[in-house]
């Protein structure tokens, strides 16, 4: 893989939409990164940490994207540039900032960069993150190729030290994820002397001179997007049918033509600066054709934009047809892909096309079904997860008296599933889980009987749930909050956080400890070995009867993944066959059927369980659910 | 119908039937106990299991239950066959100092294990938190240590399938009637086998009218008292029936209609008083206090009984007639208060008993009066 801080300018590289914005910061010679991670965002800062001592940057993870942006922010006020990286709910957190730091300018270049994941793959929602620039009179940029991808943080940060305005990059999971050629451009040496300017304070106040000035700058912007080069139309000067596209709709929608093969018929409007939009250059374009599609990922917020534009000079412009997620031509929820595309274009143009023989699918699936195990989305082997679950489940049962979790954002979020037992039953943003419980907590007095249980992260603990936390103990909200410390922030890729004891780009850190901090908010806490089942079931129980204010259970485990790097397995598993009592009365499959780690598979010969050598983890657990100690562990 | 877990929900857990007994505990893990309630931790999607055969609250033929144990039907509709009946105490002020009323079962049981009739026993001691849980016992310290009653039923059955046991060790129990009808359910049950049932050798069965239960009663007393530790709990004799609670150095007397509401359901459908499937069954003696009513319905209870009264560790005395007639009276009277629950229930049929029109009419219609 080619390294980011190569200084070859001219040399072609391979490298992923991330880390071709990272490049493209480097190129415009950022100093200070920023970012809580987040799918499909996180390799931006994730890259640049790598290459921060010898770029000399300063690169951190920082607790939440808010803080992350006034991190950004700072070295922005100082005169420096400073890069902020986030996901689509990233920027719900960080959003209150942004919408002042908009009023207050800025200073060296700051650019935002927002990954949206299309279809919520690995988000609790779908969201686009559009709507924000618009919001906070904010110029926005979209990438379409890799190459864009580093060109536009370029002009990004430019654009921001001419406007003095954060400027937003909006990525996509098929832009921030996939990977293209890029031609490297020389990498700048040295860089300004920081310095915060005191007769230049940044205050939002007055407001309304201050979104005044705001708004002058915007239409500078739009000015200046006039003539950008991210914009361009390609196909005859009269198509049947203009797309009117941005982001990755440009590759589906130029793929989608070629394979149609309506080049001479079908023309492509591609708009890499979405907001402000160029009016001027819009208009010119609106005059090729009478029918319009729009192809974007999430929500119609081209659409609606280029209608306004086109609304505002309807008279001049004529009639236009419009098509897209409003007139339901393109599906208004879920990702995009060419085949969406092509069918779109097919249903407006009445031409058939076979994207693939019929049966292809299924035939695929059968030539494959050999070799790819059936697995549901749920937690790895060995996952502390999936053990701290089990006891949750039992605890809860046994208890009786209608107990539920509140859920939180994390690997655990998979609880609300099969290989969570459905424990989790409820899912919204970053430390909601503890602040619900805060709710829920007080409704004692009302009648409630139910025990109320909150799970969170431990970085998710640090990012939001621990201003919930104090509000518990302030307020004396009665709940149970379940730390599951599996010291990582795991499902975005192991990014350390203020718990772990080292930083971004690694080096050692003070440990923020997860029970000092509970204690200092004035809330009990404990730890337990979620490996331990039985004695967390027991202390989720005990915990569970004291009904006076909140308690912190810490289920202390390393993540199974974060372990089998460092260290080899707790135990050696297996299964003693003539012990098991596979479907019998007594036990009727418990490890395969109900447990379900996918180190425990079925032998359908046997009808006996047995462990799968090349996924067990050695965490041991199952042994201590076989009600027949078929499953037998062994210090490894 | 599902004859496992799932009918087993269906029919009983769901519908607030569960006895408590235990017998469907230990086998699988699907089931636990916590509390004095039955929980179900999972699903588990078998046809047949051994928690719905055993369960003395689900399809009880009481005609084929009787048959498996006395080689007859259900016939004595009174209080179930009777060898031998009378009034006994323990002669060991050890046993009589620490009982409910005269000790007979802790001197019984006692004796058998000494004798090497058996060779341990399950009876169920209480927690400091009067919480009943069944216990495996090899000596008479312990079988002291459960003497007395919390008038809450626990899953005395679940030490019994969790073990273990070794060897040609045979064992006793005592339990309750709903307890005494899961053993031979399980003695009954044509599935496959993980029950040592076939070691028990000894069953002594306890008078029972209803039992509390746990988690509500125990909150209740818990204010009732101030917190303070119970240290035993007694109802005194009719008319009076007054819960008398040892808290501390405190008496404190609650009238019995105040815990009515903690009876469990399953209680007020079943028509055993007197334990009826026992060998020997044993409660107190209206107005003599100290002693207690004796039933011997066994070959095995008649031995016991028999070496036991040689050897000097229990004395006995004929049980005068007004005391036999309320036995007995009291004994239909369950029964046909059970019958009307049933009924009230959506009716006899749906219930979990198979009982002849006949049988129900002759329950119905009995004198309480005893045969000459």
């Amino acid at each position: 893989m080619s390294s980011i801080a190569e200084n070859a300018p001219g040399k072609t590289v391979l490298l992923m939409g991330n880390e071709a914005i990272a490049r493209g910061a480097l190129e415009a010679g950022v100093k200070v990164c920023a970012a809580y991670p987040g799918n499909p965002s996180s390799e931006i800062i994730g890259t640049l940490a790598k290459v921060a001592g010898e770029m000399g940057l300063h690169v951190e993870w920082s607790v939440n994207e808010k803080v992350a942006l006034e991190v950004a922010a700072a070295a922005s006020f100082a005169g420096l540039r400073g890069l902020c990286a986030m996901k689509q709910n990233g920027l719900n957190v960080a959003s209150d900032f942004l919408l002042n730091l908009n009023l207050t300018g800025t200073g060296g270049g700051l650019v935002l960069v927002v990954a949206d994941d299309p279809s919520g793959v690995s988000s609790s929602n779908e969201e686009d993150s559009r709507i924000f620039a618009k919001l906070g009179d904010l110029p926005l940029l979209e990438p379409a190729t890799f190459q864009e991808a580093k060109e536009m943080t370029k002009t990004a940060f430019e654009m921001s030290e001419q406007l003095g305005l954060p400027v937003l990059i909006r990525s996509v999971t098929r832009v921030s994820h996939a990977r293209g050629n890029i031609s490297l451009d020389e990498l700048p040496k040295g860089g300004p002397q920081p310095r915060f300017d005191p007769s230049r304070p940044r205050i939002s106040l007055p407001a309304v001179a201050n979104h005044k000035i705001l708004h002058e700058k915007l239409s500078r912007a739009k000015q200046r997007f006039e003539d950008s080069p991210f914009n361009f139309y390609r196909g005859p000067e009269n198509p049947e049918l203009m797309i009117i596209t941005s982001g990755s709709g440009w590759m589906y929608s130029l793929e989608s033509v070629i394979n149609l093969n309506l080049q001479d018929r079908v023309g492509i409007l591609k708009m890499g600066t979405t907001w402000p939009l160029p009016e001027n250059f819009l208009l010119k374009h609106f005059k090729k054709t009478d029918r319009i599609l729009f192809i974007e990922e999430v929500d119609p917020f081209l659409e609606n934009n280029v209608k306004e534009t086109y609304a505002q000079n309807c008279i001049a412009l004529g009639l236009k047809s419009c098509f897209g997620k409003a007139s339901k031509d393109v599906p208004e929820t879920g990702e995009l892909n060419p085949e969406i595309v092509t069918h779109s274009i097919q249903k407006l143009l009445s031409i058939s096309y076979e994207p693939r023989p019929a049966g292809y699918a299924q035939r695929v699936h059968e030539a494959v079904s050999e070799f790819v195990p059936v697995r549901a989305l749920g937690f790895c082997a060995g996952c502390p997860h999936r053990a701290t679950y089990w006891a949750v489940k039992v605890a809860l049962a046994l208890d009786g008296r209608g107990g539920f979790v509140l859920g939180d954002i994390g690997c655990y979020s998979l609880g609300l599933g099969p290989s969570g037992f459905g424990q989790m039953k409820t899912l919204h943003a970053m430390g909601s889980g503890a602040g619900l419980a805060c709710g829920f907590g007080q409704l004692g007095r009302f009648g409630l009987e139910q025990p109320v249980v909150a799970v969170c992260g431990d970085s998710t603990f640090y990012h939001a749930a621990m201003p919930a936390l104090v509000n518990a103990y302030y307020n004396g909200a009665n709940f149970l909050l379940l730390l599951l410390d599996n010291s990582a922030t795991a499902m975005t890729g192991f990014q350390p956080h203020p718990g772990t004891g080292s930083t971004a780009t690694g080096e050692t850190a003070p440990v923020v400890g997860l029970k000092a901090v509970c204690e200092v908010f004035g809330a009990r806490a404990e730890v337990v070995d979620p490996f331990d089942v039985s004695a967390t079931v027991e202390t989720i129980l005990r915990l569970l009867q004291d009904e006076k204010g909140v308690k912190v259970l810490i289920l202390k485990r390393e993540c199974a993944l974060v372990s089998a790097k460092k260290q080899k397995s707790l135990y050696k598993v297996e299964v003693d066959q003539g012990r098991c009592l596979g479907e019998n009365c007594g036990c009727n499959r418990l490890c395969t059927r109900v447990f379900k780690c996918p180190g425990l598979m079925w032998d359908a010969t046997a009808e006996k369980a047995r462990i799968d050598e090349a996924i067990c983890t050695g965490c041991g657990v199952c042994a201590e659910i076989c009600p027949a100690s078929a499953i037998q562990k062994e210090v490894a | 119908m599902n004859r496992g877990l799932k009918g087993l929900e269906e029919k009983v857990i769901s519908q607030n039937l569960c006895a408590a007994c235990g017998a469907c505990l230990s086998l699988c893990p699907y089931l636990r106990s916590w509390k004095g309630r039955i929980v179900k931790l999972d699903n588990c999607n078998l046809e047949e299991g051994r928690c719905f055969a055993y369960c003395p609250r689900t399809e009880v033929d009481l005609d084929g239950v009787y048959q498996k144990i006395f080689g007859k039907g259900y016939e004595e509709i009174e209080m179930g066959p009777v060898r031998k009946m009378m009034m006994a105490r323990a002669k060991d002020p050890q046993f009589t100092k620490k009982a409910q009323t005269g000790g007979v079962v802790s001197a019984l049981f006692d004796f058998a294990l000494k004798e090497g009739m058996i060779q341990s026993g399950i009876l169920t001691p209480r927690d400091g938190e009067l919480l009943p849980q069944g216990k495996i016992i090899k000596n008479r310290k312990e079988i002291l240590s459960c003497a007395g009653s919390s008038y809450v039923s626990g899953p005395t059955l679940e030490a019994l399938n969790r073990g273990p046991w070794k060897g040609k060790e045979r064992i006793g129990i005592v339990g309750l009637p709903c307890q005494v009808l899961a053993l031979v359910r399980m003695k009954a049950s044509k599935l496959e086998k993980k029950t040592p049932f076939d070691r028990i050798d000894l069953v002594i069965g306890l008078f029972c009218t209803w039992a509390l239960d746990y988690r509500p009663f125990t909150a209740f007393l818990k204010e009732r008292v101030n917190n303070v530790l119970i240290k035993k709990l007694n109802i005194t004799p009719p008319p009076e029936r007054i819960l008398e609670a040892t808290a501390g150095n405190k008496l404190v007397r609650i009238p019995v209609d105040d815990i009515r509401p903690f009876i469990r359901p399953s209680c007020r459908i079943c028509l055993d008083m007197t334990a009826e499937l026992s060998d020997i069954s044993v409660g107190t003696v209206e107005g003599k206090e100290g002693w207690n009513t004796v039933i011997v319905r066994t070959a095995m209870g008649e031995n016991l009984l028999r070496r036991a009264k040689k050897a000097g560790i229990i004395e006995t005395k004929s049980l005068p007639k007004d005391n036999l007639n309320h036995l007995i009276e009291a004994s239909l009277l369950k029964k046909r208060r059970a019958l009307d629950a049933l009924k009230e229930r959506g009716g006899i049929e749906k219930g979990y008993l198979t009982l002849s029109a006949d049988l129900v009419k002759r329950i119905v219609s009995a004198s309480g009066e005893a045969k000459p």
